[in-house]
């Protein structure tokens, strides 16, 4: 079922090109159907009939098997993936209108729907790896979709970043394999409790915290994520918002909590050199943000400052901050994506630049809230989304030794301060703003404006309701699920 | 559970209020008016039962990721009631105010808001309903600020969400380190805490960094600067909330720090005190050099939040014996709130006539119009501590508590000047308060306009009846202060932690009317030597304040500029580096290109080594090579030793023959040894062999 499940979008995916479709609208109807079906799919695996044995497909080595097997942590990214595809898909109809090259488009978009199912429910370490690599290369042709200069050469760095890293994370595996041949399956607290520290599975593990952390935006390896910016926007607004981006800090929260364990690397350099640029990359990305005009590149900015934070929270090493890790993984997709939309409809009507959207809310009133609700939530304002993820990621960094704790915070709250400024700001001047002239905004179309209002209303509902979700997550920050 | 309705209630209605303000103008103000006087009927009945005990107390375990505590004590519900009351006057006022404007229905809608989220605050019993409550009101009453939408009130309220933004930020540094120590949030648990805590030190830095919070939002120096650029942007109803309300939410986050976290503290006591004398003087300077009506009356809030901070200080200072002070902060609280009400409706009723703030322009509006002139006298003589008045009670309240200490002090030896000097420092602001509201006072209703204006109505009846409900209250509270004033004063006591009074104050005693006419004489000496002769050229008022003296603009915003730019730089850098590291490794492709090369390099040496072309040589004549060469040499050597010895004799041998010979000798000779040898080395092995099987068999 759970092969099943991932092969849907995969073959329906690929069947796209070779599909007479009478016309447009024939297609994304196709897409959006494939999508949800997927989606249902997923659904019944996670609430109905959740598989308890791993599957074991088939094996690369005798010890290197390919398996597959829902825990909580997959649970919760198969959640958060297929809540938010068929609504991207529905955007992306409205979107890709523009464009040229639709069949292309979402024959790897709906490619990309599948392998992401299988990160999440990849059961052991090989096999994440074989899909995170194949992620990187399904994902290019969206990257590169509108073929101008500017596009491949954001590609090709995304390759070479992804590749590169992966090249890292390979090394780190080698380690692995040394150390346990019959490459075990993820297990909550590592697999090498048998084992003493040492330090040289504490440099394997940073050699996996930079391989992963390419596509999680760590400093340094950050700078494709603003170049890929230029790629059309569903691809923005679910990619490197949500699906790729969140499969490197899963891949993170992986092989901390399920490959190596918190013991291994506790208070360690491999804890402190990946904490370390997690907080400057934290400060760093908001910064940048605040200086960028360009709304897309600056929300991709605020998204590695934001995922920054997950990793942050991750390499905490206790319980909370995994739970506040997770808190923030799923806040952020819900605030980011709603973001990336909204401002995608503005780029269709020519404002690209964040002066232009000023006093949008005229012609766009309910865009423009959504806009202002996950604004302020992404800037951490009481009690919306943001500030509730914050505030356990601050709490959970208490723990820590002396400087690191004041580190933490003093780096988030300057980057909430920046946040304020660099969406809370241009959000405030969507309502208090003449309209620039020359660009004339309206958003009549219903797969715009539904997704967004959807998950918008969807941020403000957990905001206040958290605990529809907090027990969820605990369960899995204790490893009881 | 009903305690909820007060902050939830009014947020809950905007939106509904919002469309039907938008389907029909003025009705929204009609649902704002009811349901604020719902809100006064509501707490003037649940105030009695408040008031006693322990209060009513409301606990939600699950909201928004935290829990809500709400409680209701006698402090509590008299604010609630105050903040309600303002809200319903404002509110009608606001109704004809904002009548020719644009944006009424969002107007309302974010009063509604920020209606709930003050009396959120109000009610919160924990630090993090507190904050939530606090934000949002931050937030929603932003649209107070920008609602003209003009570049100056734009760029007022970026200053107000800066400061805002800002003081939010350090008051949340606060709470986590303060949630460190304490592990609560509830104020219950805060007091217990620190009661017990040996050692308050630690405790400093979180109260410091959310006294920063708070103190921003009431206007303290130095974050007062949002307050004299935000009230005059601001519509007048609002002007009057931001200024009555809001800057009292600050104040009420303050003393909940002085009472529940650091309960008599000297250091914070001294600490909020000092920072209460700077604002409450230079308030009072700003103001007196202002010709702008609205900002005055905007510094002369700062001002009298520099008189509450004072009473807060001294609250601390006095410990155990602080009824006084408390009674006058709290007492002040609300004089000063109700004073703002009826003062910057006063003056919005100015600007709605004569779209003018300028003393200059506004010269004179007020004559011949009796209500507004009662109403902006009581206020006027109230804020200035006119006795009678209500702000006198206070203003005597806080100056007999720091009689008091001083008493206090001389007893125990102490050395009594500084605080001698901050008791004139107070009788010198209250003098330049009475100062700056008798210029307001002659600008508007006294001297004569440039030109005569046509008697017109200037407000409404719904106006009328409101405004002059809240400048009667003002001056009932000021004439029945013994049966009315003080025991409301007495009702906040349990709150701030003071025990009851040990003695009433007799305020018609000859000391306390000596010190309030020692600053109403100061006050009369610098209208009449400051104002008339300096600030008033030729019938004009000159603003006197240089263009410098801005925190704001001569040192804040430079600063944030140089803060951005510095951090732009440095970022560049950074996002430079990976770049330039790439670039350097592109370089470093360059040893393995050398070691990928060197195989290549090597291998081409050696095929053009052994693929050459053999050089033709001239064979050799006679022997072989070598004989040869040293043929060649010899005979070079023996002509050499003829030409040397003889030249005559001619050359006899050829060595080059000789060698040869000797080599072909040589050889056949080392040929035939070889073979000798090798038949020799055979026979041997034989013979060894022989040898040895002859051993075997023996």
């Amino acid at each position: 079922m759970l092969i099943f499940t991932i092969l849907t979008p995969v073959v329906l995916g690929a069947f796209i090109p070779f599909i007479r479709f009478k016309d447009r609208k024939q297609m994304n109807m196709y897409s959006l159907l494939s999508s949800i079906l997927t989606s249902l799919l997923v659904f019944w695996l996670v609430f109905v009939s959740a598989p308890s044995e791993k599957l074991t497909l088939f094996h690369i080595t005798a010890a290197l098997p390919i398996s597959f097997g829902i825990d909580g942590l997959g649970k919760l990214f198969l959640l958060i993936i297929s809540v938010l595809w068929p609504l991207t898909t529905l955007y992306a109809g409205y979107y890709m209108e523009h464009y040229e090259k639709q069949k292309l488009f979402f024959c790897f978009f709906t490619i990309c729907y599948g392998i992401s199912l299988g990160i999440a429910s990849s059961a052991n370490l090989i096999t994440l790896y074989m899909f995170y690599e194949l992620l990187t290369l399904i994902t290019l042709p969206l990257v590169m979709h509108d073929g101008k200069p500017t596009s491949i050469k954001a590609g090709l760095r995304y390759m070479y970043f992804s590749l590169g890293g992966t090249a890292l994370a390979f090394i780190g595996l080698m380690y692995i394999i040394s150390y346990s041949p019959d490459m075990q399956d993820f297990i909550y607290g590592g697999i090498f409790t048998w084992l003493a520290p040492s330090n040289s599975l504490r440099f394997a593990y940073l050699l996996f915290f930079l391989g992963f952390g390419v596509k999680a935006a760590v400093f340094p390896m950050h700078s494709w994520l603003p170049m890929a910016s230029v790629a059309p926007t569903p691809v923005t607004a679910l990619l490197h918002a949500v699906a790729v981006v969140k499969s490197g800090v899963f891949a993170i929260m992986r092989i901390t909590w399920y490959i190596f364990g918190v013991g291994l690397i506790e208070k360690s350099f491999a804890q402190y050199i990946p904490l370390l640029l997690a907080a400057f990359t934290i400060v760093y990305g908001s910064i940048l943000s605040v200086k960028e005009q360009n709304i897309k590149r600056r929300l991709a900015y605020s998204t590695v400052s934001n995922l920054s934070y997950i990793v942050l929270s991750v390499l905490l090493l206790n319980v909370q901050g995994f739970f506040g890790a997770m808190q923030h993984m799923v806040y952020h997709a819900l605030m980011k994506i709603s973001l990336f939309m909204a401002s995608g409809v503005y780029l269709l009507h020519g404002a690209s630049n964040i002066r232009q959207i000023k006093g949008a809310a005229k012609s766009m009133p309910f865009t423009s809230a959504a806009f202002m609700l996950c604004a302020l939530a992404i800037a951490g304002i009481p009690p919306l989304l943001g500030f509730q993820s914050k505030w356990t990621i601050g709490l959970a960094s208490l723990s820590l030794p002396a400087p690191y704790p004041v580190i933490a915070v003093i780096s988030l709250l300057i980057s909430a301060i920046l946040t304020c400024i660099y969406l809370v700001v241009p959000a405030f001047n969507m309502y208090f703003g003449k309209p620039s002239e020359g660009i004339e905004l309206h958003e009549k179309d219903m797969r715009a404006l539904a997704p967004i209002v959807f998950i918008a209303a969807l941020a403000l509902v957990i905001s206040l309701a958290p605990q529809s979700i907090n027990g969820f997550l605990s369960q899995i920050a204790n490893g009881t699920m | 559970m009903f305690l909820l309705l007060f902050p939830l209630l009014p947020m809950l209605l905007a939106y509904p209020v919002f469309r039907i303000e938008k389907a029909k103008k003025r009705l929204g103000f009609y649902a704002l008016a009811g349901l604020c006087a719902l809100f006064v009927l509501g707490l003037a009945l649940l105030l009695p039962a408040a008031a006693k005990g322990t209060g009513l107390r409301m606990y939600l375990p699950y909201f928004a990721g935290f829990s809500l505590q709400l409680k209701l004590d006698g402090f509590r519900a008299t604010y609630a009631l105050i903040a309600s009351f303002m809200w319903l006057i404002s509110g009608i006022f606001s109704k004809e105010y904002l009548r020719h404007g644009e944006n009424q229905a969002r107007y309302l809608l974010f009063t509604l808001i920020t209606l709930g989220a003050t009396l959120g605050v109000f009610l919160s019993d924990d630090l993090i309903t507190c904050f939530v409550f606090f934000e949002i009101m931050s937030f929603s009453s932003y649209p107070w600020v920008a609602h003209e939408e003009n570049p100056k009130a734009m760029r007022a309220a970026a200053t107000y969400l800066a400061i805002a933004v800002f003081g939010g930020m350090a008051m949340l540094m606060g709470f986590f380190l303060l949630y460190l120590q304490t592990g609560s949030f509830a104020f219950d648990a805060l007091l217990a805490y620190s009661s017990q805590a040996a050692d308050k030190t630690a405790l400093y830095l979180p109260s410091v960094l959310i006294l920063i919070g708070f103190g921003a939002k009431a206007g303290m120096f130095p974050l007062h600067v949002w307050l004299p650029k935000a009230h005059p942007v601001a519509p007048a109803p609002a002007s009057a909330l931001l200024s009555g309300v809001l800057t009292k939410v600050g104040v009420f986050g303050i003393l909940v720090l002085s009472s529940k976290v650091l309960l008599y503290n000297p250091f914070f006591a001294k600490l909020v005190f000092v920072f209460g004398l700077i604002t409450m003087f230079l308030g009072a300077v700003l103001a007196l050099l202002s010709i702008d009506l609205k900002e005055t009356l905007a510094c002369s809030s700062m001002s009298q939040i520099g008189f509450i901070l004072f009473g807060i200080g001294m609250q601390g200072l006095l410990m155990e014996h602080n009824s006084l002070a408390a009674q006058g902060t709290f007492l002040h609280m609300i004089n000063h709130s109700l004073i703002k009400l009826v003062l910057f409706c006063a003056a919005g009723v100015v600007y709605m006539n004569t779209h003018r703030l300028n003393l200059n322009d506004i010269k004179g509006y007020g004559r011949n119009k009796p209500l507004l002139h009662i109403m902006f006298l009581i206020g006027a003589a109230s804020i200035s501590g006119l006795p009678l008045f209500s702000g006198y009670l206070s203003k005597t309240l806080l100056h007999e508590s720091l009689v008091e200490y001083i008493a206090h002090l001389s007893q125990h030896g102490q050395s009594t000047l500084i605080w001698k000097a901050a008791e004139w420092l107070f009788i010198v602001s209250g003098g330049i308060t009475f100062c700056y509201m008798l210029k307001l006072y002659s600008a508007i209703f006294i001297k004569k306009p440039a030109q005569e204006t046509v008697k017109t109505p200037y407000m409404r009846f719904s106006s009328r009846i409101a405004l002059s409900a809240a400048a009667l209250l003002l001056l009932l509270l000021g004439i029945f202060y013994r049966e009315c004033t003080i025991p409301f004063a007495t009702l906040s006591l349990p709150f701030v932690g003071a025990h009851a009074p040990a003695h009433a104050v007799d305020f018609l005693s000859s000391t306390n009317l000596i010190g309030a006419f020692k600053s109403l004489v100061i006050g009369v000496l610098l209208y009449a030597f400051f104002v008339e002769r300096i600030m008033v050229k030729n019938g004009v008022y000159r603003a006197l304040r240089p263009e410098k003296a801005d925190l704001e603009n001569s040192v804040y915003r430079p600063l944030l500029r140089r803060i951005s730019l510095g951090m732009t730089a440095i970022s560049k850098f950074f996002s430079c580096m990976p770049d330039l590291l790439f670039a350097f490794l592109k370089k470093l492709l360059f040893i393995p290109k050398v070691i990928a090369g060197l195989p290549d390099y090597f291998f081409l040496r050696f095929s053009l080594f052994a693929f050459r072309t053999p050089k033709e040589k001239a064979p050799v004549p006679i022997g072989n090579r070598i004989s040869y060469a040293l043929g060649v040499l010899c005979n070079k050597l023996s002509q050499f030793y003829q030409s040397l010895k003889d030249s005559t004799k001619a050359t006899t041998k050829n060595y080059i023959v000789v060698f040869a010979k000797l080599w072909e000798e040589a050889s056949t000779y080392l040929k035939k040894l070889s073979h000798g040898l090798s038949f020799s080395l055979m026979m041997f092995s034989l013979g060894l062999l022989i040898f040895m099987i002859y051993m075997f068999l023996l």
